[in-house]
């Protein structure tokens, strides 16, 4: 813990991560304007006291939009991985307890899987169903749960054989509670690892999909489809492109610095005691 | 990752965010002369005038290549047989009469006498016979050609008359004949059309020539000498090819082109906010023949109900959607016909916004809040719906804003945006759908029986919204046997008060084509005549003060 503390890309990442949380809870609170409210004598103003990052092609202000924007883009990110993980821990922990021809079975699949650009795959889905909130959350969750699969079957295949397992299997501990209690509390720290690296990719999908029109859908906001209102105007209106740009750069960035600050003070390998 | 990483990426980011911000201020320092453009001189010819399009031509025979960029140039070269003069009436452009026979099924059009190839050699009625064969060869790859297989006998009698006979009286034939350009049989006779050397060295009849076509840069034109209508006052067109939208307006903004398309943002935002524009450059604003709608699928419930459709029309505010989306850049329509011309019911005004009397209607259709949650039932059930567009922005917008006016008088819409062709194969196709918000562009002739009519309702064909009424299918057909224009008026404008009152479609806004030309360019009609300002750009001139001294062909 002191490792982790000590750690300013931890800092900064988990600074990062809390603020833009604590901005999407209280989004009601703070947000100035409704950020569905349509003002069509108000299009596309430039930054200023009233608006702080200007409004949109509809006049609706773009702050606002912004903090709702954060909520959906977050949201998206947790529930997706959350999903991918509890995927992942299933099939990874069936694959690395059991091994055999189940391990064979579970991992060509997650080959097969890996085979295919997730993107495109997401997009082909997503062409076949209605593109709603929902939808994006569950096919990312769905196309993402193999690198958490391989993590876990991992964890296992190398705690399987320990002397503390065996101990608990000899003394009669069925195979759930071998798994359950022995195993994964011991292979948790990479899946956290791997989640939140998780949640900054899901961020990004959801953006690149509501960016392509197939993802969050008019006229609730998400920092993707701001951005995409934005290309139009990008010559003139530069705040719809920059200010969705900056979030999802830093957001993005501030998993990324947290997952791998974690990995690292987590890593006994890196160890320096 | 390491923090260095990470660093140089926010770093890059960063900077990438301010050059793509800064752009839109170093533009302006590139104007080339403080010349003043503001004096009209009297009319003289020479000069260039240098426009931008974003495709390039495949070929400039029009039938064949398709696209507008091809008839943009093509129809600098080539005549027809009549064209649509400024306030769209049809007049002779080769032929000099033209009349209908008796049992209105046979046509015959006398050409101009004298009428010569840019090759010097002439022009008869042997190269429209040959262009009607052309148009009509199951060899030749057009998609024009169903209107002139309607003729069943074509026939030259002597070098300036030729005789059309269609099978019944076929009111849109004379407007077909205008889009029709003749190509000369001596030239193109034995080759096959489709893929002759001919339509990249084309030999017209029109204002221009080809001269040089240079790939991926311009083409340049210059006068025809032997021109049918008369000699044009500019000396050469230059058509640059320039992709994209934004590099245009920097070209324009550096005067290396006279004229562009505009957007509504750079017409009524960025203009304004540059005055150093404004000097030099023109703008203008003509209805175009097109207009936006939102329309119900009458096959579903409880859209196949007069007084659902009228609510929704009643909710709707046109004006907020053409301020909103268009910037104020439009009109409101009340038939499917553009403003202003003659086939467009003066008459007829669109429904104003009066949420009041649409409350009423629905009331009056059994539709209301019995739970109090702010939108309507009727049988237990909520009246909500999906509103499908294709990718669109403008289009999405006007959802947006409809979505919202449907919500105040208790309405529940999504909002649904679908690729183009997903939308027409999933959605249009096989009808489903519930609301779409979709336009139509129009022909100059006002026959529209394949959107209207009730027999046109097959999947593929474009009454997909099932409009169904016998009198509008009686005026629709008389409306294609009656060759006298101001009876065929009244009949449009009959068939367009009848769709106004059944609401099958909420008319929502017809758009500007808007457009900047250099000062340099003068004789330009402003406003615009119902034609456009383009009916008459072989009047358009560039006095000699203003004319550029060199060219830049790059």
């Amino acid at each position: 813990m002191k490792k982790l503390l000590a750690n300013p890309l931890v800092l900064i990442g988990a600074f990062i991560i809390i603020s833009i949380l604590l901005l999407a809870l209280i989004a009601p609170l703070i947000a100035p304007y409704d950020p569905e409210a349509i003002d069509v004598k108000a299009i596309l103003l430039a930054p200023s006291s009233m608006h702080w990052m200007g409004t949109d092609g509809l006049g609706r202000d773009v702050f606002s939009r912004m903090l709702y924007g954060a909520r959906i883009s977050l949201m998206v990110g947790f529930v997706a991985v959350g999903i991918a993980t509890a995927i992942g821990i299933f099939l990874g922990a069936i694959a690395g307890y059991y091994r055999g021809w189940v391990d064979t079975v579970i991992m060509r699949s997650v080959d097969v899987m890996l085979s295919i650009p997730t993107f495109f795959l997401i997009l082909a889905v997503i062409a076949f169903l209605t593109p709603s909130i929902w939808n994006i959350m569950i096919v990312i969750g769905l196309t993402s749960w193999m690198g958490v699969t391989r993590l876990v079957r991992a964890e296992f295949l190398s705690l399987r054989n320990r002397e503390f397992v065996l101990a608990a299997q000899t003394l009669g501990a069925k195979d759930a509670r071998l798994i359950f209690t022995h195993l994964l509390p011991n292979s948790l720290t990479p899946i956290i690892v791997s989640s939140i690296l998780g949640i900054a990719s899901a961020v990004l999908v959801e953006s690149g999909l509501s960016f392509l029109g197939l993802g969050v859908q008019a006229p609730q906001a998400s920092w993707g489809n701001i951005l995409t209102d934005g290309k139009e105007y990008i010559q003139f209106a530069w705040w719809l492109s920059l200010f969705p740009g900056l979030a999802i750069l830093i957001t993005v960035l501030g998993y990324n610095l947290l997952g791998d600050g974690l990995r690292d003070a987590f890593n006994p390998r890196s160890s320096q005691l | 990752m390491t923090f260095q990483d990470s660093l140089c990426k926010l770093l890059s980011a960063f900077l990438l965010c301010f050059v793509i911000a800064g752009c839109s201020d170093s533009t302006s320092s590139s104007t080339v002369n403080q010349k003043d453009f503001n004096k009209i001189y009297p009319p003289a010819n020479g000069g260039t005038m240098i426009d931008a399009m974003t495709g390039e031509p495949s070929g400039l025979i029009a039938m064949i290549a398709g696209e507008s960029a091809a008839s943009a140039i093509a129809s600098n070269i080539f005549n027809s047989l009549l064209k649509y003069d400024r306030n769209l009436d049809l007049t002779g452009e080769l032929a000099e009469s033209w009349e209908i026979s008796k049992d209105k099924k046979t046509i015959t059009f006398h050409l101009k006498p004298g009428l010569k190839w840019a090759d010097n050699q002439s022009l008869t009625s042997e190269d429209v016979l040959f262009t009607w064969q052309k148009v009509t060869d199951e060899n030749t790859r057009t998609p024009y050609g169903s209107d002139f297989k309607l003729v069943v006998k074509a026939e030259t009698p002597d070098p300036s008359t030729f005789k059309v006979t269609y099978d019944a009286p076929y009111a849109p034939a004379l407007d077909t004949w205008a889009g029709l350009h003749i190509l000369p049989k001596h030239l193109l006779k034995d080759q096959d059309i489709n893929t002759t050397a001919f339509s990249r060295k084309p030999v017209g009849s029109h204002y221009y020539q080809l001269v040089s076509w240079k790939n991926g840069q311009y083409l340049k034109l210059t006068r025809n000498p032997n021109a049918t209508q008369g000699q044009a006052r500019i000396d050469s067109l230059l058509s640059r090819i320039i992709p994209d939208k934004a590099a245009q307006f920097l070209e324009l903004s550096a005067d290396n082109i006279d004229s562009m398309g505009l957007n509504p943002i750079q017409y009524a935002r960025i203009f304004p906010a540059r005055p150093e524009l404004n000097k030099n450059i023109a703008l203008y604003k003509e209805l175009g023949n097109n207009y936006t709608y939102l329309g119900f699928n009458l096959k579903r419930k409880p859209f196949d109900d007069i007084r659902v459709r009228q609510a929704i029309n009643y909710a709707i505010d046109k004006q907020e959607i053409i301020d909103g989306v268009l910037l104020g850049l439009g009109e409101p329509v009340a038939s499917p016909y553009k403003p202003g011309t003659r086939w467009s019911n003066p008459a007829l005004k669109s429904y104003p916004y009066d949420p009041a009397k649409a409350k009423a209607l629905l009331k009056d259709a059994g539709f209301i809040d019995s739970n109090g949650d702010g939108i309507l039932e009727k049988d237990g059930k909520p009246f909500a719906f999906e509103i499908l567009t294709n990718q669109n922005k403008e289009r999405e917008m006007t959802g947006v804003l409809i979505q919202r006016r449907l919500r105040e008088i208790g309405i529940d819409a999504n909002i649904r945006v679908l690729e183009w062709a997903s939308f027409l194969g999933r959605f249009i196709k096989p009808k489903e759908f519930d609301v779409v918000v979709l336009g139509w562009s129009l022909s100059l002739d006002p026959d529209q029986y394949s959107i209207w009519h009730s027999s046109q309702q097959a999947p593929g064909q474009f009454n997909f919204i099932s409009y169904s009424n016998p009198r509008v299918d009686k005026l629709l057909e008389a409306g294609r046997l009656e060759l006298d224009p101001d009876k065929r008026m009244k009949i449009y404008h009959e068939f367009s008060k009848i769709l106004l009152e059944d609401s099958p479609i909420v008319y929502l806004s017809a758009g500007y084509g808007l457009s900047a030309i250099h000062k340099r360019v003068q004789g330009i009609s402003n406003p615009a005549p119902p034609a456009g300002i383009g009916y008459n750009t072989y009047e358009w001139y560039i006095p000699k003060v203003y004319a550029r001294h060199e060219i830049n062909e790059q």
